[in-house]
């Protein structure tokens, strides 16, 4: 069940990566994260920044993956998450938090939200495929030439 | 004196109610889009067709064949390679017609069709009903001289004046000779296709033809896009590389 979900998780961010090799482009490319093995933090939240292009949760964990007590989460935009149901006040400072992420493949403690778990048992996505283009799936890639 | 302002500005009227009745009496196209594709739940009779090939002259096609190949090995290495867009720099036209999947909104008033996108909060203007400017009156820029008019049901736009440092579709190169054609069309009330032609007589054997599809988000409030907090930078190497926080 938890591998299955984690598998959802990894679809919709891949959805995403998709989009960028067809006519729709994306702000970045996401192959600097490691989407095919997802770690878990949980931690407690320092900042969570609301910005563009990107939402930011910088998390605390004291018994962090990688030797590394502090992670960066790097989230979708505030108009990806809108749509998943977030918003700007949906986290806080000194909140309990376990996510799911992606991590940077060079092994710095940054990552790709899958998905996070708050205190009150809520769970939330970064998009993707729940959050936008009405879970219509983007379009494939054309044939370069 | 007097009676050329008073003929000046009854010409004015006239003309501006021209152009809004034409516009009045066109599909509504007004409110926000969010660009849709084709694949997995997508109804194949919304979806839009598969984009045409790119073929570009042999003076181009090596270079633009070997960064394809440089990028997408760099990609398979999780480095990926650096890209105006990781610089917050808008993308222009064409590329901002579909980025990701962030909404458009259309506001069509009297003479002039605006699009602003939601990614980094583009806009352009399409003057309808006017003739295009020769290219080389139009000062190149991120969104060139656009001019629309209705044909039937279609929104037909062209559009000069690109800039040549504005990475194109697919990062296919352009010349200031680019000249981009989208045909706007309602498949259904709410679902709309912009099939773009792209002609460029210097880069390109022939025109590459592609086409986005739009589902309309009823009452949907465009967010805003500020470039503020930009953790994407390039390093020395030109891979892309992410600031992390205390």
């Amino acid at each position: 069940m938890r591998r299955e979900r984690l598998v959802c998780g990894v679809a919709a961010v891949l959805l995403v990566i998709q989009a960028t090799g067809g006519p729709a482009s994306a702000h970045h490319s996401f192959a600097m994260f490691d989407t095919a093995n997802g770690i878990t933090l949980t931690g407690v939240v320092t900042s969570f920044e609301w910005t563009n292009p990107h939402v930011y949760i910088e998390l605390d964990v004291p018994d962090g993956p990688k030797g590394a007590k502090h992670w960066t989460i790097e989230l979708g935009s505030p108009s990806i998450l809108q749509r998943a149901g977030w918003k700007f006040n949906s986290i806080k400072k000194g909140d309990a938090i376990t996510a799911v992420v992606s991590p940077l493949r060079n092994g710095e403690p940054g990552s790709l939200l899958t998905r996070l778990t708050l205190s009150d048992g809520r769970v939330l996505t970064n998009g993707g495929a729940t959050g936008v283009g009405g879970g219509v799936a983007p379009a494939a890639t054309p044939p370069a030439r | 004196m007097t009676r050329l302002v008073a003929r000046a500005v009854l010409l004015s009227i006239a003309l501006g109610t021209a152009a809004f009745a034409q516009t009045a009496s066109a599909p509504n196209l007004t409110g926000a889009w969010v660009p849709m594709g084709a694949g997995r739940g997508a109804d194949p009779k919304l979806a839009p067709p598969p984009a045409g090939p790119v073929v570009l002259k042999p003076a181009y096609a090596k270079e633009y064949d070997a960064r394809r190949a440089a990028d997408a090995e760099a990609t398979r290495r999780g480095e990926p390679p650096a890209s105006d867009a990781v610089l917050c720099r808008p993308y222009g036209m064409p590329r901002m017609m579909a980025v990701a999947t962030y909404p458009v909104e259309i506001l069509p008033t009297p003479g002039q069709i605006t699009i602003v996108t939601e990614a980094f909060s583009e806009v352009r203007r399409i003057f309808l009903n006017q003739p295009q400017l020769p290219i080389d009156e139009v000062p190149p820029g991120y969104y060139g001289h656009s001019v629309g008019r209705w044909e039937g049901d279609t929104l037909v736009i062209d559009t000069v004046g690109i800039k040549e440092s504005v990475p194109g579709y697919n990062g296919i190169p352009h010349s200031a000779q680019m000249r981009i054609t989208e045909r706007m069309r309602l498949v259904t009330p709410d679902v709309l296709h912009n099939q773009i032609t792209i002609d460029d007589p210097v880069v390109l054997e022939k025109p590459v033809v592609y086409t986005l599809a739009y589902r309309r988000l009823p009452n949907y409030k465009m967010v805003e896009f500020i470039c503020e907090n930009n953790r994407e930078y390039v390093d020395e190497k030109g891979r892309v590389r992410m600031k992390l926080g205390q």
